[in-house]
């Protein structure tokens, strides 16, 4: 069953994003992981929380060297996560409950254990040689920078099959495709066709930035990998109007804005610049990072948007700040350097705010306010911890914790058994952070993130409207206006530890009495005088005006 | 309270838009537009490279200027509302500026300055001259570096002066200091210092501000208390000292600002409790002292006239002040004529403790004490400058290293003339 | 004519015995209040001279140069010549209250008078002794100014000063007093208004130049004589 009616072409806009591992969410079968029919029974708590959308982390079949990023088989899906099957009844199950589903594509780059790479790799003169980029040396594209710095020395890895060198922007077992051949085009096409008639509701392409390599360029972001996504972007508004497709690109904003073209590449991006910002701004209790990102973001087509997220899969990316502030996020937030990866920091986000349950709501304030479609990560919405003894980035990605009983209600196999170890501490562990006993108390965590979820979707304003900042004098609040139509709501985020008072210029609409969003009481008119609030610490408003 | 009255509505406003910092650098003002630009650019630039973690403010407290200070104060400020910033900062910076109630004077303006520390619960802090053109971003590291990261609580300043530069803090401040008060500071009325949260809390509480030292002196008075208040002394070298052309003209000014709060200080500590020892140097980063020698335009003869004319014209003012041995001395010198006039280290050791007895005793208005001590002044300077007239920096060095040992010999001398008669 | 004489005489006698008679218990009334009154007013100088020397009040005298003053004029220290002063405010009072009680009339007038004499002339004397103490402070803040301005013969300006204060302090004690209150004043006023206007014409005409360069020395800041002053700077 296929969820696209016109008027829904902007759905996107207005979702609410929930990223999943099917691996990590809910195990049916007893095998210590989890699938696709464990999913569906957990489709209704997601339901109850709000959430519009699903992003599923790569479900593709894999030797799993990288999370799932390299996919061996495009048409299929992982074993240990069930069979096409199930997948085709879980989508059934999700749309019946208006949620979306949106899948990975890894466009980039397969695994070296991907059929068409074993072929490529068997001669020279294989038919599927011209799939992947070889070279006699490994010298071509010097200008290219290591992704994965931990670990790989060189984007070139020698290839003793075929004695010649192949090309990897990500780790060596992950050779990437060759986009300027056609037939790999094509076939990629053939792939996303597949998904999307079985009723895949958009793609997360991942990786774009890399796909075409140019000698004397850094091989990102180049016109021509531009001009191949725009094709796809084409073909799938012509067969499959309403589909959406997000952006992975860890670019700043200025080479992000490519990626949207005239509203004829990509539908949604991830604004990857931001998120540390936000971090950053609540340690030093400043709002300038946050502000002067968003400043210098572009306006993008109307059609397009983008999104926001608090964590995610990957580490806390560190790439697109200075080397002060950069050694400012190390200091403050990962002193212990096992917590640093890759030029970023593997933590959660409940670890990275100490636990804190104010900064944590604000910090979800702010997602759900900023201009964009957020996303929340599996387990955020409860608060769940890390284990970054777990390598790479592992320890963001444990079972999801569903009550304080056998493996935390994830799976009933044996504890060894589990594809990853359970946190176990008193602090984080599955018997002291369950969704469970959340949802039985009004003052969980997971009870206001419902909440708060529905107040948002109260107003088409977050997802859709304009954002127009005020600086008021006092540089520890950041206050913005967002305006869609006549709705106008002014958010206001403390982001210091202390109270603060804070007078807002709003001569502009002056009139209106605000009415804050979560209890709906009235808060005075606006007047000629500034505006005055005092907030207590981390505290955040939403307020709708209203002229009477 | 008392001390709120010198904040005013704006300045009050404007402060709890800061919100609680680690520094906070003050710089008082009066008509300082042609350099206060310079100041306060480097004030932010070292700001921003030295103490990039650090929340920072800076705080002009200005006397009333008419001209441009206020609003080349504010452009230095860091904030998200600027949409192109070549300085990239962490943090904001705020950059306030305020008028200060009451008439302006500098230590009116030392008060504001410690009263917005103190209700900003800064930990550092520090005082800069916005007429220091030549001020360099190091030196905000050299000035606060101590006191933020090595738990100073006073940081003097270190210059490469000329010669002939500062003569009353070369002959009478800094021998007077060491002498009494045991440690070797260059500099005890400093354009710019740094000093801890501590340390102008402790100054804040002192009932100096309604009186007249709380309006002209205060910055000496602040480096006294450190010294005798037990608190963590620290100088720094920052650089060479701009010479400002028209601070020559007020004498009477800068003694009443310098010696005058020197005398007064006095009182408030029993001298026998001064130190009999010999001094104790002051840790200090970098050279303890510079000295350049580059000719200066200097008028040898106005001052010798300066002197004699004095001396005669006073006389009855100066024998109510200075013993009959020390005037009946002053009076065969200005008798001497111009090439075999000296004011020995002795003779003007033994005035300035006379001087200081006299103002203790306020044999005469103490202002009036302070005042006559200005054309004495000009004869010691002669005598200096006539000594010094082809010295390099060494010799000029050991010349006040021995004025400074006559001064510490001279100590009991001081002591007889305190309570007991001429 | 002999009896009539004695008769007459002894008739007198009896009258001025008896006015004697009435005369003598006044007298020793008298007597006693003088009496009474020395008593009560030296208590009172003790008392008095105990208060101002825990209130350190020749300490403050000193500070303001009033003990020089009364050194210079060999009288005693402030805190003895109030207490004296006080001694004999209050025993001539008791005085004059027991002249009164004698009852003779004419006596009682002038008395009278002289009671209302006496706080004018306390008056004038405090006006002067202020005036004096002033006059040597602002004499000596002149010369002091003069010598480091680098004015022109700064004794001069000085006595000047002094000469001109002593004389206004003088008018205002002999006009507080009412003698010669207009001879005094109009005098003042010829000195006084002559000084003034010999003054404005030194310095619009005879005095141009130092008046400029007083001027120019006091009111512009900017601007400096840069052939004369060197570039020193004391700090």
């Amino acid at each position: 069953m296929v969820l696209a009616s016109p008027q829904d072409t902007l759905w996107y806009k207005d979702a609410i994003i929930y990223q999943v591992h099917v691996r990590a969410f809910y195990d049916s079968n007893g095998d210590g992981i989890g699938d696709f029919l464990g999913l569906s029974q957990k489709l209704d708590y997601l339901q109850q929380l709000g959430v519009t959308a699903l992003w599923l982390m790569p479900i593709f079949p894999s030797p799993m060297r990288d999370d799932g990023y390299d996919i061996a088989d495009y048409y299929s899906v992982h074993p240990a996560y069930g069979n096409l099957d199930d997948f085709k009844a879980f989508l059934a199950a999700a749309h019946q409950r208006d949620i979306r589903v949106i899948i990975e594509m890894v466009l980039n780059h397969t695994s070296n254990q991907h059929p068409w790479f074993q072929e490529s790799r068997g001669s020279r003169d294989n038919p599927r040689r011209n799939w992947y980029v070889w070279s006699e040396t490994d010298t071509r594209y010097r200008g290219a920078r290591i992704i994965f710095l931990d670990t790989e020395l060189s984007n070139w890895a020698w290839d003793p099959v075929s004695k010649e060198y192949y090309w990897h922007r990500f780790f060596s077992h992950q050779p990437d495709l060759n986009y300027d051949n056609p037939a790999v085009r094509e076939e990629i096409w053939k792939v996303m066709k597949f998904w999307l008639e079985m009723g895949v509701d958009g793609f997360r392409l991942d990786a774009v930035p890399y796909l075409v390599e140019r000698e004397a360029t850094n091989c990102e972001n180049l016109p021509e990998t531009h001009a191949i996504l725009k094709e796809f972007r084409a073909r799938i508004d012509k067969e499959f109007p309403g589909r959406m497709l997000l952006a992975e690109a860890n670019q700043w904003p200025a080479d992000l804005r490519q990626y949207f073209g005239d509203g004829d590449e990509f539908h949604m991006a991830f604004h990857f610049p931001l998120m540390p910002r936000m971090f950053m701004g609540l340690k030093l209790e400043d709002r300038k990072p946050i502000t002067e990102i968003l400043q210098q973001t572009p306006a993008i087509p109307e059609s397009c948007q983008w999104c926001l997220f608090l964590r995610n899969h990957d580490e806390l990316t560190l790439e697109m700040v200075t080397d002060a502030e950069r050694d400012y996020m190390y200091d403050e937030y990962a002193k212990d350097k096992g917590m640093r990866l890759n030029l970023g920091i593997r933590r959660r986000l409940a670890p990275l705010l100490d636990n804190d349950r104010r900064r944590i709501e604000l910090m979800n304030g702010m997602l759900l306010s900023l201009p964009g479609t957020p996303i929340i990560y599996y387990g955020d919405e409860i608060g769940m911890g890390d284990n970054i003894n777990l390598g790479d980035r592992n320890g963001v990605r444990t079972p999801m914790q569903w009550n304080g009983g056998w493996n935390g209600g994830f799976s009933a196999a044996d504890p060894e058994t589990l594809y990853s170890p359970l946190l176990l501490n008193p602090v984080y562990g599955f018997q002291a952070v369950n969704a469970l006993s959340q949802a039985r108390f009004d003052h969980s965590l997971l009870s206001w993130m419902k909440h708060i979820i529905k107040v948002r979707k109260s107003t088409p304003v977050f997802g859709r409207g304009s954002i127009e900042f005020l600086y008021p004098a006092n540089h520890r609040v950041l206050a913005y206006m967002r305006q869609l139509g006549k709705e106008t709501v002014l958010v206001v985020n403390n982001v210091s530890s202390s109270a603060q008072a804070v007078e807002l210029d709003l001569r502009r609409y002056k009139g209106n009495i605000l009415i804050e969003m979560f209890g709906r009481n009235i808060f005075p008119r606006i007047g000629d005088l500034p505006y005055l609030l005092t907030m207590g610490p981390y505290q955040f408003y939403w307020f709708r005006l209203r002229r009477v | 309270m008392a001390e709120e009255s010198i904040l005013t509505d704006d300045f009050l406003r404007e402060l709890i838009n800061v919100g609680e910092v680690d520094i906070l650098i003050g710089v008082p003002t009066y008509n300082d537009a042609a350099t206060v630009g310079q100041v306060v650019q480097a004030v932010r630039a070292g700001l921003v490279e030295y103490f990039p973690r650090e929340r920072a403010v800076i705080v002009n407290v200005d006397g009333g200027s008419r001209d441009a200070t206020r609003d080349l104060v504010r452009a230095a400020s860091i904030s998200d509302l600027q949409r192109v910033s070549d300085l990239h900062a962490l943090r904001t910076l705020h950059s306030i500026s305020a008028r200060y109630a009451g008439d302006p004077a500098p230590g009116t303006a030392l008060h504001a300055i410690l009263t917005a520390a103190d209700l900003l619960r800064a930990h550092a802090c520090a005082v800069i001259s916005p007429s220091s053109a030549n001020i360099q971003p190091e030196w905000i590291n050299q000035l606060l570096r101590p006191v933020c990261r090595e738990n100073a609580d006073l940081v003097t300043p270190v210059y490469c002066r000329n010669k002939f530069d500062g003569l009353l803090v070369r002959n009478l401040l800094y021998p007077m200091t060491r002498a009494l008060y045991g440690r070797r500071l260059r500099e005890p009325h400093p354009a710019e210092f740094a000093f801890s949260g501590r340390l102008g809390n402790h100054l804040l509480a002192q009932d100096i501000w309604s009186q007249e030292i709380g309006q002209i002196g205060a910055e000496t008075y602040l480096v006294i208390q450190a010294v005798t208040g037990g608190f963590r002394l620290a100088q720094s070298f920052l650089g060479p000292k701009l010479r400002i052309d028209q601070a020559a003209a007020d004498l009477v000014k800068a003694l009443r600002q310098s010696v005058g709060v020197l005398f007064w200080a006095l009182q408030q500590h029993p001298l026998a409790s001064a130190t009999n020892g010999e001094s104790q140097p002051i840790p200090t980063n970098g050279p303890e002292h510079q000295v350049s020698v580059e000719p200066v335009r200097v008028n040898r003869k106005r001052l010798y006239q300066g002197f004699t004319h004095g001396v005669a014209e006073l006389e009855p003012v100066l024998s109510s002040i200075l013993s009959a041995r020390t005037l009946a001395e002053l009076r065969r010198a200005a008798t001497l004529a111009e090439d075999d006039f000296r004011y020995s280290d002795e003779l003007w050791a033994s005035t300035v403790y006379e001087f200081a007895a006299s103002y203790h005793k306020a044999v005469i208005s103490r202002d009036h004490i302070v005042q006559a001590l200005a054309p004495l002044y000009r004869g010691r300077a002669y005598t200096f400058l006539v000594e010094n007239r082809d010295a390099k920096g060494e010799e000029v060095e050991a010349n006040v290293e021995a004025l400074c040992q006559t001064f510490e010999r001279l100590r009991p001398h001081l002591l007889e003339v305190w309570d007991g008669g001429k | 004519m002999w009896e009539r004489f004695v008769s007459e005489l002894s008739k007198a006698m009896q009258e001025i015995a008896g006015s004697v008679g009435q005369f003598l218990p006044r007298l020793m009334v008298m007597l006693i209040i003088v009496v009474l009154g020395w008593i009560i007013a030296w208590v009172a100088k003790a008392i008095l001279r105990s208060v101002l020397r825990l209130a350190k009040f020749d300490r403050l005298s000193e500070h303001t140069g009033a003990t020089q003053l009364l050194n210079k004029v060999a009288l005693p220290s402030s805190s003895e010549l109030l207490s004296r002063l006080v001694f004999w405010v209050a025993w001539i009072g008791f005085i004059l209250i027991g002249v009164n009680v004698l009852g003779i009339v004419g006596l009682q007038e002038h008395v009278t008078r002289l009671l209302g004499f006496l706080p004018r002339v306390f008056v004038a004397l405090f006006i002067l002794f202020v005036g004096l103490l002033a006059t040597s402070f602002f004499s000596r803040a002149a010369l002091l100014a003069a010598v480091n301005a680098d004015l022109p013969s700064p004794r001069l300006i000085s006595s000047t000063v002094r000469t001109l204060l002593i004389v206004c302090t003088v008018s205002m004690s002999f006009e507080e007093l009412g003698l010669a209150e207009h001879t005094i004043l109009v005098a003042f006023a010829i000195v006084f208004g002559a000084l003034m206007f010999g003054l404005a014409l030194a310095f619009g005409m005879g005095g141009r130049d130092l008046a400029r360069h007083f001027l120019e020395r006091r009111f512009r800041h900017e601007e400096q004589e840069k052939e004369q002053e060197d570039e020193l700077s004391p700090l």
